[in-house]
């Protein structure tokens, strides 16, 4: 058994969106009978029929000072005059204050124009003048799901589909957004269901099926199932409905099959130009793909035609962040083969610290899955790792503000540096891990692989070969454990995708993990791997296990349990007492008790010893050593964190001290780098780390180390510019030996060190 | 040796030590340190301990009849300004004042006030101290909460502005930032830390102090995972020229207890060099850059190789010194061994 982990791994996330309604669908929505004016319908039919031209000419027509302001506020925004409309819509309200269609229309556009706070606004004031219009009904759930009430949508919902006499049109649209919400979460019957049901009722009540074609083609991929003719019946009816491909587009997307997505709507902006959101979604779709220009082409076609929308703001921002403030780095360099093993992108401020560490692990990494996953790569695998988090949410979901940590697109990944992220606990070594994980079960599974699988893949990688191997386990995980919130497998992506508990997501990767420790201790690693390829082959999570192992997913679960139970049943009946002799530790550490604050830690150790996070008991435990100047004891407390895997920076470069002190150099080492996987921002680590390669006569390994310590700009530069000149003198090139020396001189001429070597080198020595 | 003794080796010795350091210490240091009201007891421990540190550091660059210090139930307005004007009739135009608050500060918006027991000392009092001070050499450390507002009364509130006749340093931007400090523990140990030192000369400058308490408070927020609520300024010129404390006290002192001239010419050789360093490095610019680090070398390895010289006499120095107190001391044992 090995300890709690904290919340890390919880927001490491592959390239999902977080679902919303709207995606794909931005552009003016067909009016399924909320508006009667003839005149407007006649301009409406050219549209949704493809004939662009006519249909522009029809909407001037209606830009008269003579048509109803409401219907002139339409026209001006099926022209693209968002402001105008705006405009319009005020003017219209304020001639017709108690009419619910107006404020209804005007926060359509709202909706559109991505102010969905707004929209809600005029749906809500539509709703008071009247309480059943269906219309409004559904505006307000839309706008409510991009935010997180999923009980205020489904209300609005209720009133809708539960009322078989609402507008037949607004059934529609809420039908529409049940089968997308049914796609989103992988239930397919139901949205065959929802979609049959929208298609009856267009086709009773005259609707072009448009959306409800392009659903149909969007559920096919997503069941492997041919698409082509429905798409072909939707372009049928409208040849310039680019959504007959964006919508499969979207859902192509947040299934991770970022190929097929680019394909579907590369064809989607041909067949509509005009279509800015799907621009904008191929031009993320080619960054996560690595192609940087043709993504900043298509995101500025969408800025131009669609100036309101925020992830096109935050992309073109994004874009010239790559420019000017990052770089690439390949490796080999020149490829040994057909391409490049790995590239890094990285903040050019932070090459010279991270580049030479990111590189190793994930070459060992890379080298290390390509023989358990029985796949090498097809691509050079992309690194991106950012000194800004919000730059890292950007680019891996277009808008800022959720608590990710690392996204893999396939062979392309980014993920936050250790200077994104002011959690202590953030550990990037295994973050990298993490997500290198991510790209073998992605791409070896033909990008196939269930959600859940490929996280619990990951995080097994992280416990048995990452930088800090060992089960890390967060608390709440636990008592989710002994409250039984386990999932079934079959339900379990929903435990990521739709969590319906505080933590659910950091318990779903847990369990997750813990499956594959499982199946790899019961069945055998090989088995994991089989599975991967399964999904190739088109199997679903339950039918890939039925097959590799042999048993039922229900008969699977029955086992876990029993091995949970076995791993888990004792620690569980004491987590109590241990989480009350954990915080006393703290607490008389706190209180300078340090013989109580020893006291509590080793009960708490002793109860549950593998727990090693950053808040272990044996820090607690160190520390209150420490300040009893009891070395020897300080010294092996920080052994046995270490040895369990624990990883807090600053115990383990002590601990690193201790051994250096002791000549026991090669632990020291050992030590010092597993403190470059959680913190390589640390000055000290590379003195020390410089110091102990030249103690153990590796002057070409402290030269790294020291030239590091330089580039983090430490305040004593004179020091490490003599470091720099000892371990160039060390390695025989006294010309750069000098050079070092010289600056170190110019900025301390009183550094008797300095002097000395000065001395030494002008005499010709080289000792 | 008990420290005590070292301590008093070296003020015996700081007069004469002052002849042979760069230039600007050639003019006398008075040093006052003012430690404010802590409230609780946690803070008046700190700010115990910080006076502490800065007085037995100011003792290592000046003589124990130019540092004052004011703490507790003596440190009043009345007694402190009093004190001021006492010092500004005794020094000249040459003499530099080093003045050190350490204490917690407030600031209503209008008028800054350091706490002291009784009256607070206001902004005004310390403009008053400050303009009359003689000459053009002073500094002001005021590491109190709120303390930027201080520096906004005496500069204005352009963040460039400085007074040519002081250095003055506060730990927080402005008088919002309310929060006790932690700036004012860093400054006071950095005086005594060689690891402050970052031109290795021995001493600890002004420069080299905030530098050091404003990376320690970096480190202090970002381990703790919190906002920093401080934000420390420094104003005005010659802060890396302006030297706080020594490092070397026992070195200085050792040196200038050899009364030998050859060692005495050395140490002056060596001091001289070391002024052309100072004056090759100012006119840097004037030099292309292979010629300016020529010249450098070539004079470092001057005072480099004195060095060795210097150390060479000193260590004989030592070693006939050990051998007459070995002589010394195995005298009594000897004489002890005839009793018995």
């Amino acid at each position: 058994m090995k300890a709690p982990h904290t919340l890390r791994s919880a927001t490491m996330a592959m390239g999902f969106i977080l679902a919303a309604w709207s995606a794909g669908t931005q552009a003016r929505d067909q009016l399924y009978g909320a508006l009667d004016n003839t005149a407007l319908l006649a301009c409406e039919t050219l549209h949704w029929s493809g004939k662009q031209s006519e249909a522009d000419t029809c909407y001037r027509g209606l830009l008269a000072a003579t048509t109803p302001t409401a219907i002139r506020a339409e026209a001006a925004w099926a022209l693209g005059d968002m402001q105008g409309a705006n405009a319009a819509f005020q003017a219209a309200v304020e001639q017709a204050p108690d009419s619910a269609l107006v404020r209804l229309r005007w926060g359509e556009l709202y909706m559109q124009t991505y102010q969905y706070q707004d929209a809600y606004g005029l749906f809500s004031e539509a709703l008071e003048r009247d309480p059943t219009n269906a219309f409004a009904h559904i505006g307000a759930a839309q706008a409510l799901a991009q935010g997180s009430n999923s009980e205020e949508v489904n209300q609005h919902m209720a009133v809708v589909m539960e009322d078989f006499t609402s507008a037949p049109g607004a059934r529609l649209r809420g039908l529409l957004m049940m089968v997308r919400s049914s796609l989103e979460k992988d239930q397919y019957q139901k949205a065959r269901a929802f979609l049959d049901d929208a298609k009856a009722l267009a086709d009773a009540n005259h609707f072009l099926p448009l959306e409800a074609y392009a659903l149909e083609a969007a559920l096919a991929f997503m069941t492997h199932q041919p698409y082509q003719q429905y798409i072909d019946a939707a372009l049928a009816l409208n040849p310039a409905y680019g959504d007959a491909w964006a919508i499969p587009g979207y859902f192509a997307m947040i299934t991770r099959r970022y190929r097929e997505s680019g394909d579907f709507y590369e064809k989607a902006v041909a067949a509509q130009p005009n279509h800015w959101e799907a621009h904008l979604e191929l031009g993320q779709n080619y960054l996560r793909l690595n192609q940087v220009n043709p993504a900043r082409e298509h995101i500025n076609i969408s800025y131009t035609g669609d100036a309101f929308n925020p992830k096109t703001i935050n992309f073109l921002r994004l874009l010239d962040h790559f420019v000017q403030d990052m770089e690439a780095l390949s490796y080999p360099n020149p490829p040994q083969g057909a391409f490049p093993k790995l590239t890094l992108r990285l903040a050019k401020k932070e090459t010279p610290i991270l580049a030479d560490y990111a590189r190793q692990l994930a070459e060992q990494s890379i080298d290390l899955y390509t023989k358990r996953y029985r796949f090498t790569p097809k691509e050079p695998i992309v690194v991106e790792i950012y000194p800004n988090h919000e730059d890292f949410v950007v680019r891996s979901i277009g808008m800022p503000g959720v608590g990710i940590l690392g996204v893999t697109f396939g062979y392309l990944f980014s993920m936050d540096s250790p200077t994104a992220q002011h959690d202590p606990s953030y550990h990037w070594g295994t973050t990298l891990w993490h997500e290198m994980a991510h790209v073998f079960t992605l791409e070896a599974s033909g990008h196939l692989v269930p959600r859940w699988f490929s996280e619990g893949v990951s995080v097994f990688e992280e416990w048995r070969t990452g930088p800090i191997p060992g089960r890390k386990i967060p608390l709440p995980v636990f008592k989710a454990m002994a409250e039984g919130k386990f999932l079934p497998i079959a339900q379990l992506d929903d435990g990521f995708m739709h969590p319906s508990y505080e933590n659910q997501v950091i318990v779903s990767y847990m369990q997750a993990g813990l499956i594959f420790d499982y199946i790899d201790s019961e069945y055998g690693f090989d088995k994991v791997v089989d599975m991967v390829y399964r999904f190739k082959e088109g199997d679903n999570a339950v039918n890939a296990m039925e097959t590799v192992l042999g048993i039922s997913a229900s008969e699977f679960d029955k086992r876990f349990k029993q091995f949970i139970d076995i791993e888990y049943g004792p620690l569980l009946s004491k987590l109590g007492v241990w989480q009350q002799d954990h915080k006393a530790s703290f607490a008389a550490l706190q209180d300078e008790n340090w013989q109580d604050a020893i006291a509590a830690a080793e009960r708490a150790t002793f109860s549950y010893p593998d727990y090693v996070e950053i808040d272990s008991p044996y820090i607690a435990m160190a520390r209150a050593y420490a300040r009893l100047d009891d070395r020897d004891n300080e010294f092996k407390t920080l052994e046995t964190f270490w040895k369990k895997g624990g990883y807090e920076p600053r115990a383990l470069l002590t601990l690193g001290n201790h051994y250096a002190e002791r000549n026991q150099n090669d632990d020291a080492l050992k030590v010092y780098r597993d403190v470059l996987w959680a913190n390589p921002f640390m000055e000290e680590l590379h003195l020390r780390l410089g110091n102990l390669y030249l103690a153990m006569n590796r002057p070409q390994d402290a030269l790294k180390e020291y030239h590091v310590l330089l580039a983090l700009n430490p305040a004593d530069k004179a020091e490490a510019n003599l470091k720099l000149a000892t371990a160039y003198k060390a390695t025989g090139d006294t010309a750069k030996a000098m050079e070092y020396l010289m600056t170190t001189l110019d900025i301390a001429p009183q550094y008797r060190d300095a002097q000395k070597l000065l001395l030494e080198l002008s005499r010709g020595g080289n000792n | 040796m008990s420290p005590r003794r070292h301590l008093r080796t070296v003020l015996s010795c700081s007069a004469a030590a002052l002849a042979l350091v760069p230039v600007l210490s050639q003019a006398a240091l008075y040093v006052t340190v003012i430690q404010g009201l802590g409230g609780q007891s946690e803070y008046e421990r700190q700010f115990t301990d910080s006076r502490s540190k800065i007085e037995a550091a100011s003792l290592t660059i000046t003589d124990a009849d130019k540092l004052f210090s004011f703490s507790g139930d003596a440190a009043t307005r009345e007694a402190i300004l009093a004190h001021f004007k006492t010092l500004t009739a005794r020094m000249n135009s040459d003499d530099r004042a080093a003045i050190y608050l350490v204490g917690h500060g407030s600031f209503d918006g209008d008028t800054y006030k350091f706490n002291i027991p009784g009256v607070d000392l206001t902004a005004a009092d310390f403009k008053t101290v400050l303009d009359a001070l003689p000459g053009r050499n002073h500094f002001l450390v005021n590491t109190s909460s709120t303390s930027g507002a201080l520096v906004q009364a005496l500069l204005g509130t352009d963040e460039k502005a400085s007074n040519p006749n002081y250095v003055i340093i506060a730990a927080t931007r402005n008088g919002i930032e309310r929060n006790a400090t932690q700036f004012g523990r860093f400054f006071a140990e950095a005086l005594s830390s060689a690891s402050a030192d970052t031109n290795k000369n021995q001493s600890v400058s002004i420069q080299e102090a905030f530098d050091y308490a404003q990376r320690a408070v970096e480190a202090y927020f970002k381990d703790a995972g919190r906002l920093a609520t401080e934000h420390a300024q420094l104003r005005g010129d010659g802060a890396a020229q302006f030297n706080l404390s020594r490092l070397n006290t026992l070195q200085i002192a050792a040196e200038l207890s050899v009364a030998d001239n050859e060692l005495r010419t050395l140490l002056e050789q060596r001091q001289a060099i070391n002024g052309k360093i100072e004056d090759l490095q100012l006119r840097r610019a004037e030099l292309d850059n292979a010629t300016y680090l020529q010249q450098l070398q070539t004079l470092i390895l001057q005072t480099a190789q004195l060095t060795e010289q210097i150390d060479a006499l000193q260590k004989n120095a030592s070693n006939s010194n050990s051998n007459s107190n070995t002589d010394a001391s195995t005298a009594p044992a000897a004489e002890g061994a005839r009793q018995q």
